[in-house]
């Protein structure tokens, strides 16, 4: 929506550096180490577009199928809710489900009713990760309240600014470049299959922190980057590298965590350590959900006894 | 855990009911917007949301400030800046009478917030004098985004039953459902005549087809000419060739040769026509400070 990014409640409130990160979840630490954290990433990532790709195929809503922005905004909703809440304090489930309802909404696409994700959430589970789930736990009444929690928690920040714009305006960059006489490298060939990595990487980069760290076009470089050498085409790249105005530094970085993520997801075995991570997921504390939503939000409001309208 | 205390109800927003409150610790005055849930199953009235995703995004000195957003006992309330009233209240308590330095503030500030808003990609739709608020300070602020819309790519069709009518541009009139900044133009147009007359509306419409006749009245009926594709508009249908019986300056008499040149411009039935925001606010009515 807005056209200045840095003007934006996603850059002003909602990256962080990775020590910040960590220190959030504290509460979350206590369950898991910082390497089950990171298969959890890549784990709720999956999942949520598990959830979102079950719409396309159960028989009630044929042709409703979520747009991959959808499902990004609603992974970048988890992830952020997670950094300001616990497992304990609200189901990641019912979390996930609300947050594709209200992604769908705020990204003007057609939705389900919450009920609907949870619906397909018990379908997903056991049969891609031998994980039960009960949506009788979730009734109407919380699901308002879910949708009301994420919007205070996420702070009304729902304006999500996702890579793939600024990936397209970098890739056409790139291949005029390649096309130009200052090129060292010949034009490219193949740009499909190269527009086609690169989508793919950018999506896999919401399994890991990247989205919470870095601005969208950092993200998008990387990518390209990664792509590229994926595809054993890296040294194309060079020319155009050097040409391109960007903190190379952040863009190191970034890379190295999309590598990481990669080396992890491959040694992850989802069918087998995915039951074990979830046997470990703390039981929701309604109670305790309150009090921590006071304590966090309305600084200003702290000493408030009731709510008087 | 809501620390305000609710005074008198101002007014009844799109989606909810609105009250003056004040911060119990702060003592500052705030307006309370409650959401109503009304589906069982769409939970927050998309134009809670969109009203929320917006106004989040954009914090500028002539666009109303939400402050906050509070749930508590299964309800939502929107924590939004006071301002003491709208511009329909201000043109009651003027008793006919407005100042040309005061309607050219009030029209200024209108601009930059739209020109803040469309360069944000945001269109208002819904312009009208209940929904520009004027606090004790004489600024005035764009308030009520619940049908604001963001209008990136791609653009899709929106629904037709938008913008009050006496504020409805021509083209949404003939049911056009591709439009764009241009809609806010317009809406524009009419409050700035509105303004200078201190409060009687320009075209008071009874229905579609009252409002489009007073408009090509006054502004002469378009043609296929001033128009191309006016025709084939989904509600289009032919009007008498009106000719304008009065001059704009006996419309809007208090407004100097710049004003009603600038108000033609913004009042142009072909939408491809009318000036935008950012071109307004560079109009020579605005560079002009000793008033005729």
């Amino acid at each position: 929506m807005a056209m200045n990014f840095w003007k934006s409640s996603h850059a002003q409130q909602w990256m962080f550096d990775k020590t910040e990160i960590w220190k959030q979840r504290a509460e979350d630490m206590k369950t898991y180490s910082e390497d089950e954290y990171n298969r959890l990433n890549i784990f709720w990532a999956n999942f949520i577009t598990a959830v979102a790709t079950e719409c396309a195929h159960s028989q009630a809503n044929v042709g409703c199928k979520l747009r991959q922005q959808v499902i990004a905004t609603a992974i970048v909703y988890f992830k952020r809710f997670y950094l300001r809440q616990s497992f304990r304090d609200m189901c990641p489930f019912l979390v996930a489900s609300t947050a594709l309802f209200l992604a769908c909404k705020v990204e003007e696409h057609t939705t389900l009713s919450v009920s609907s994700f949870l619906k397909n959430t018990a379908l997903v589970l056991p049969k891609r990760w031998g994980v039960t789930f009960e949506t009788t736990s979730a009734k109407n009444g919380v699901l308002y309240d879910s949708e009301f929690i994420l919007v205070e928690i996420l702070d009304c920040c729902l304006v999500v600014y996702h890579p793939q714009r600024p990936m397209v305006e970098l890739l056409d960059d790139f291949r005029l470049y390649t096309n130009s006489s200052a090129s060292p490298t010949s034009p490219l060939k193949d740009f499909e299959s190269i527009e086609a990595q690169c989508q793919k990487v950018i999506n896999d980069t919401l399994r890991c922190d990247v989205g919470l760290i870095y601005a969208p076009h950092i993200i998008a470089i990387s990518s390209i980057l990664v792509a590229m050498d994926l595809m054993g085409r890296g040294e194309e790249l060079e020319g155009w590298m050097v040409e391109v105005d960007v903190d190379m530094e952040k863009v190191a970085d970034c890379t190295d965590q999309i590598y990481k993520m990669y080396t992890l997801w491959r040694s992850f075995d989802e069918k087998e350590e995915v039951k074990k991570l979830m046997a470990k997921l703390p039981k929701p504390n309604q109670q305790q959900m309150t009090q921590q939503q006071q304590h966090h939000h309305h600084h200003q409001q702290q000493s408030s006894s009731g709510y008087h309208m | 855990m809501l620390n305000y205390d609710k005074m008198e109800k101002i007014g009844e927003g799109t989606y909810g009911t609105v009250f003056k409150a004040r911060n119990k610790s702060s003592g500052e005055i705030v307006a309370l917007k409650r959401v109503r849930l009304d589906d069982d199953d769409e939970g927050v009235p998309s134009s809670a949301l969109r009203e929320i995703c917006i106004l989040r995004e954009l914090k500028h000195r002539n666009v109303v400030r939400l402050y906050d957003v509070v749930h508590s006992e299964n309800k939502l309330t929107l924590v939004f800046e006071f301002c003491d009233q709208d511009l329909k209240k201000f043109f009651d308590s003027l008793n006919g009478y407005m100042d040309a330095q005061t309607a050219r503030s009030l029209m200024l500030q209108l601009l930059r917030g739209l020109s803040f808003c469309h360069t944000h990609h945001v269109l208002h739709r819904d312009l009208k004098p209940q929904n520009l608020l004027i606090n004790t300070n004489g600024t005035l602020k764009l308030a009520d985004f619940g049908l604001a819309r963001a209008f990136g790519v791609p653009v899709r069709c929106f629904s037709a039953e938008v913008v009050t009518l006496w504020y409805r541009p021509p083209d949404v009139l003939f049911g056009a459902k591709l439009y764009n900044t241009s809609i806010d133009m317009w809406s524009a147009g009419c409050i700035f005549a509105e303004i200078s007359n201190a409060g009687r509306p320009l075209f008071p419409g009874a229905d579609v087809d009252d409002q489009l006749k007073r408009i090509f009245k006054q502004l002469g009926s378009p043609t296929e000419d001033s128009w191309p594709s006016i025709t084939q508009l989904p509600d289009y249908k032919p009007y008498p060739i009106y000719h304008p019986t009065l001059t704009w300056s006996q419309i809007v008499p208090n407004l100097n040769t710049r004003g009603r040149d600038l108000l033609q411009k913004l009042l142009v039935c072909n939408p491809t026509g009318r000036i935008d925001a950012d071109a307004a606010l560079r109009h020579a009515y605005f560079a002009d400070t000793s008033d005729v």
